[in-house]
């Protein structure tokens, strides 16, 4: 059984998730401070670690936690949950190897949605590639199952969101996606400059591997589109 | 703006005219030395007068003529020639002539006259005599000037007066009297025509216990007069002088004073802005006084407003962060309690329950989007961007979101580059139309951009109801909301048009909003520069 650790100072979020998780068939393990969960890292590693940014006193716990923890594993899955959702502290988040960042905004489903697919894609990633799951646009390739993109032969490391958003667009090229589709296929419930600034991330992942990136276009108005 | 009706400068220029009182302190001061000086005069006259009357004591012999007949004839003369001053009687003894004869060099008219009044002898003028002075050209430009105003205060001497003696011969006033009772007597009177002074002496003449004549020593007001006028155009130049040197000294501090006290003002009033949030600190004065003082404790109330102003700005997004948690609980509570097996009348107040949570995390989203995109702006990159291009797309996607609103929009020929964000821009757009769909109420809604002159200017006008007077300004604001509050589809908290004028000024442009002149409607103004 797979295991997830959560590590909330909120008793009744903690009791929850924990709940609507177990249902879903996990072995769970709550923490409620950062030096109780890493104590508890150190004997043994979960599968999948859901952190709060804010333990506690500790206002940014959650990314020394992270921080940590990625020190004992480069592959552990790591999900931020967060109350805040300033653009500042999503990028912090990420960049410390956060694999996703949501905010509490996100309902149970959403969440339970999120970990089978950061679970299928660590599982996959070893796994060879099947035809059938990959997406070709151009330079651009997309290993659905293994939620990996890669342009121009080079990886682009896109966190759950980001795969999601870029797998809408790519998929129907030209077509202009909205806002709420995108949110829709990125299982997010975001406001509308949360998608802006999930888009500029994407196009800045791709500008770094290909400076020349200009696919994603902006429907003032409307929404996204992949330009061929 | 209106400035207060008295400056300081003019303040202290007022207080100032106290020293006006100096120029008269100094008119009395003269006065009393013109008193003393004329009692000076009159000593030195009685002097003279007892000097005379010394060497004429008991000297019978020189008073025991007979009244001279030379005398009487002189008299009779002078009679019949009125007004001719050189007609003196002459001296009827010529005795007395002589002794008196060396004090015709004085200034002094002396007489000497016997009991009756005949006149024994008489020696000097009263005439001044005149001394031609060198005149410097700052005399003579005072006296053509200033002098003019002195004449016009002060009793001015004059040589050309009626002397009265030389016409009714000797003077026989009070103080002749007196000397006639054997008393030195001394008086003034004025002449017949009132234009001189006359002080004069009279000291007996005793020949044993008997008073057999009079030494009269007679002199003019005039010295004293023209001494008096000397001192007081002196005192009164040097009172003018420093009364000049003082207001200027003063204006130039006033003016001083008031430049610092203006420039704490403007730095005042540019430390905060429209909407009364500080803009930035106010330098602090380093001068040790009141106004240094005052310019530091503005600056520490400025301090203090700023931290106040920044704490209530994080208050929206704190409160939206400390009430995300609770909602969490509550959410996370309802999708557990989701899974559970619910009874069907159950699950109808679960989904309102869904709802009320849906509605609070709308606000909340709403209560922080102002102030996430005013943090995100100081790392927006401008581009230039066509904005007509920006405004045709949104209108567009709104078209197809809003199926029933009626929008019209209008682009001009040639693009309207503008150098900004055209994501903020867009944002913009959807805080505008959205709030002219709901105002227009199915109305018709007119879109335009235009280039005039250097700005590109985006009009939004709806149909809608018309805005009170005192909104149109401040709808710009932060919570300002002139909505009727039921019947609108969402929460509102005031923050649209906020938005946009944070996203107008972004780009170096304003908003405004106005009725139509016809009060068909309402218009919404966004300008930027090209």
């Amino acid at each position: 059984m797979r295991r997830i650790a959560i590590v909330e100072d909120e008793p009744a979020i903690r009791a929850n998730y924990g709940d609507a998780l177990r249902r879903h068939g996990y072995e769970v393990a709550t923490y409620a401070s950062r030096p109780e969960a890493m104590a508890a890292f150190r004997t043994r590693l979960p599968d999948l670690a859901l952190v709060d940014v804010g333990l506690g006193d500790e206002v940014d716990g959650g990314f020394t936690l992270t921080r940590e923890l990625r020190a004992l594993s480069a592959t552990l899955p790591i999900i931020f949950l967060s109350a805040r959702d300033s653009d500042f502290d999503i990028v912090a988040g990420l960049r410390l190897g956060a694999d996703d960042y949501l905010t509490k905004d996100a309902s149970l489903p959403h969440l339970a949605a999120r970990i089978a697919a950061l679970f299928r894609r660590s599982e996959l990633l070893a796994a060879p590639p099947s035809i059938e799951d990959i997406v070709e646009r151009g330079p651009l390739r997309i290993d659905v199952k293994r939620l990996t993109a890669d342009w121009n032969g080079q990886r682009v490391d896109l966190t759950l969101t980001e795969f999601w958003m870029v797998h809408a667009l790519a998929r129907h090229p030209g077509h202009v996606k909205d806002r709420d589709a995108l949110m829709r296929d990125a299982n997010i419930v975001v406001d509308d400059s949360t998608i802006t600034s999930h888009v500029k991330r994407i196009r800045r992942k791709f500008t770094a591997v290909d400076p020349a990136f200009d696919r994603i276009a902006t429907v003032y108005g409307m929404g996204y589109r992949w330009g061929e | 703006m209106p400035r207060i009706g008295l400056s300081i400068r003019a303040q202290l220029l007022l207080v100032l005219t106290v020293f006006l009182t100096l120029p008269w302190l100094g008119y009395e001061y003269v006065r009393e030395l013109e008193r003393v000086l004329r009692d000076a005069q009159e000593r030195t006259l009685a002097g003279t007068a007892q000097a005379v009357a010394t060497a004429l004591h008991d000297r019978p012999r020189l008073f025991a003529n007979p009244p001279d007949p030379i005398g009487s004839f002189a008299r009779e003369r002078a009679n019949d020639q009125p007004g001719n001053g050189a007609t003196l009687p002459p001296s009827a003894s010529p005795e007395i002539a002589q002794i008196i004869e060396g004090l015709s060099r004085t200034t002094a008219r002396i007489w000497v006259i016997d009991r009756d009044g005949v006149v024994l002898a008489r020696a000097g003028s009263l005439a001044q005599l005149a001394v031609p002075t060198p005149e410097s050209w700052s005399s003579r430009l005072s006296r053509a000037t200033i002098g003019r105003l002195y004449a016009l205060v002060l009793g001015q001497p004059y040589e050309d007066f009626d002397d009265d003696a030389a016409t009714q011969g000797a003077p026989r006033g009070r103080d002749v009297e007196g000397a006639l009772a054997g008393i030195l007597t001394t008086d003034r009177r004025p002449t017949s025509d009132g234009k001189a002074m006359i002080v004069s002496a009279a000291h007996p003449v005793w020949v044993g216990d008997e008073v057999r004549g009079v030494v009269i020593a007679e002199q003019t007001g005039n010295a004293v007069l023209a001494q008096r006028n000397r001192a007081f155009e002196r005192l009164f130049n040097i009172v003018l002088a420093v009364l000049l040197v003082g207001s200027l000294a003063l204006t130039a501090y006033a003016t001083w004073l008031s430049s610092r006290i203006r420039r704490l003002r403007d730095d005042a009033e540019r430390a905060i802005d429209a909407e009364g949030r500080v803009r930035g600190p106010l330098a602090s004065s380093d001068a040790r006084d009141e106004i240094g003082d005052l310019s530091r404790s503005f600056s520490g109330v400025l301090a203090r407003l700023s931290e106040y102003a920044s704490y209530q700005e994080k208050m929206a997004s704190r409160l939206s962060h400390e009430l995300r948690t609770p909602i969490a609980v509550v959410r996370s509570s309802l999708d557990n309690l989701n899974a559970a097996s619910l009874p069907d009348d159950a699950r109808v107040y679960m989904a309102r329950a869904r709802e009320g949570i849906a509605r609070l995390t709308q606000i909340l989203t709403r209560m922080t989007e102002a102030a996430r995109l005013e943090q995100s702006l100081s790392d927006v990159a401008r581009e230039p961007f066509a904005l007509d291009e920006v405004v045709a797309s949104c209108v567009a996607g709104f078209r197809v979101a809003y199926p029933a609103a009626n929008i019209a929009c209008t682009t001009p020929t040639e693009p309207a580059i503008v150098e900004g964000s055209p994501d903020l821009a867009a944002q913009m757009l959807d805080k505008l139309l959205a709030n002219a769909v709901e105002f227009a109420g199915g109305g018709a809604i007119v879109v335009e951009v235009a280039r005039e002159g250097g700005n590109a200017v985006l009009t939004v006008a709806n149909d809608g109801p018309l805005l009170p007077a005192d909104m149109q300004d401040r709808l710009f604001e932060s919570m300002v909301s002139v909505r009727a509050g039921s019947g609108s589809t969402g929460p509102h908290l005031g923050l649209g048009l906020y938005i946009v004028r944070v996203i107008a000024q972004f780009h170096r442009g304003t908003a405004r909003a106005q009725n139509r002149a016809d009060g068909s409607g309402v218009v919404v103004t966004v300008t930027m520069p090209l």
